[in-house]
């Protein structure tokens, strides 16, 4: 997912076969990269909701520009693809199932709109989600904590396997989406994270300051 | 956004709308899942779980109604339009993500032959799809997920347990895992061995990570 940070967006999108040039890639490639894109997308647009972040809202829009090209690709190469009536029946389920994750990319765009509304009671958002059964949360970490210079991947492992890191935002540099689990974390970060309750509360305690104590037979009494 | 001043309002706030806010939230659950058993369907070419799906949309379908008029009928008492507005606006979203799953269910339903492109594509994906049995030394066998913290060890959500030949959908924490069940869980793929050393169950090669 490198090609999503297009600078230009504004509220009127973009057709999706403006300026999408035939980019050779498998149907394969395409639909992993949708399959991708649609739960990312609704992740950060709950998310958007709940931080009432205008940035993660501007991130949605972005995977939904994204997700409308990859869908008109999908399109484009499936029908080069197709050379039978054979063919083309086994490629309609492929293009079915693109069809329905840009749907739910549509879906995430219109939920995060709700965010711009101008409407006074747009700050009861944030209570609507705030019982559903995987939460987010948003974790600043301490300069001093054992996850700086951790990976994205090593914070999510070692901690509990259990919270995604679905964001990161840098102190004075902006936010990174979706990072790569090679994505080094530094102190100040703040983390945004999906998990159940106890994946954020050892990522929590993980990011706080380096206590003294020993944080390894902490967890492994936990693991009972 | 800032970590620390995250502000939720209380309950007096969203005043009447906050009975609405449990079924909208069962709403987005159903949505959620039924992505992940529609994928699962697609990867596994289960028609057992997309018949599921299918039923789930008409769950989905009722609970929006339900939502939607329950709204309309607290928007007529306390006159507040705009938080009607909105809440009618996310249960249509969440609908419009159930109406997808269904879509995706529909794929494995027809009649057609299976294209293996798309369960190869779902094998490439970041979060993955994975079924393990629960072996008879398994840590889980006669406890509840939520007892063994399933998710929170090893950050696999299990979508769903098959035994014998029946299914549960969505199990939640107070669902017992039994030996010879099979779970079908969803996450990270660091988070496989884990859930596979806990089933007690070997890692077989194609569970494992390709790259």
């Amino acid at each position: 997912m490198a090609a999503r940070r297009d600078k230009d967006h504004t509220r009127k999108r973009p057709k999706a076969y403006e300026g999408v040039e035939y980019e050779p890639r498998s149907v394969r490639e395409l639909l992993t990269e949708m399959k991708d894109v649609s739960e990312l997308i609704v992740d950060l647009a709950y998310s958007a909701l709940v931080f009432d972040s205008k940035e993660m809202a501007d991130e949605v829009r972005q995977l939904e520009i994204r997700m409308d090209k990859l869908n008109y690709q999908i399109r484009l190469t499936a029908m080069m693809a197709s050379r039978s009536l054979q063919d083309a029946e086994s490629l309609t389920g492929i293009l079915q199932v693109a069809e329905a994750a840009q749907n739910i990319s549509d879906a995430a765009g219109d939920i995060v709109d709700l965010i711009s509304e101008e409407i006074d009671t747009r700050p009861f958002l944030p209570f609507v989600l705030r019982d559903a059964d995987e939460k987010f949360s948003a974790v600043r970490i301490a300069s001093d904590s054992r996850l700086v210079g951790r990976t994205v991947q090593e914070a999510s492992t070692k901690t509990s396997a259990s919270v995604n890191i679905i964001a990161v935002r840098r102190r004075g540099g902006g936010w990174i989406f979706d990072p790569e689990p090679s994505v080094k974390l530094r102190g100040n970060d703040i983390a945004v994270l999906r998990g159940t309750e106890d994946g954020h509360g050892m990522f929590q305690r993980a990011a706080r300051s380096a206590a003294p104590a020993s944080h390894q037979r902490g967890q492994g009494a936990e693991r009972q | 956004m800032n970590a620390e001043d995250e502000k939720v309002p209380d309950k007096a706030e969203v005043g009447g709308f906050s009975e609405l806010v449990k079924n909208l939230l069962k709403l987005k659950d159903t949505s959620e899942l039924m992505v992940d058993l529609s994928y699962s369907a697609l990867l596994y070419d289960s028609e057992d779980i997309a018949h599921e799906i299918a039923y789930l949309e008409d769950f989905a379908d009722a609970l929006e109604k339900e939502v939607v008029l329950t709204t309309l009928n607290e928007v007529v008492r306390s006159e507040d339009a705009g938080t009607g507005y909105i809440m009618i606006r996310l249960a249509q979203a969440m609908e419009m993500i159930a109406d997808a799953a269904n879509s995706m269910a529909d794929v494995v339903l027809r009649d057609i032959e299976k294209n293996p492109v798309i369960g190869l594509s779902l094998r490439d994906s970041r979060t993955t799809i994975t079924s393990v049995v629960v072996g008879p030394s398994s840590p889980l066998r006669n406890k509840s997920l939520g007892e063994v913290r399933l998710a929170s060890e090893s950050g696999m959500w299990v979508i769903a347990v098959r035994r014998g030949k029946t299914y549960i959908y969505g199990p939640d924490e107070d669902t017992v895992i039994d030996a010879g069940d099979t779970l079908i869980a969803r996450g990270p793929r660091e988070g496989v061995p884990v859930l596979f050393r806990l089933c007690g169950s070997e890692l077989k090669d194609d569970d494992r990570d390709e790259d």
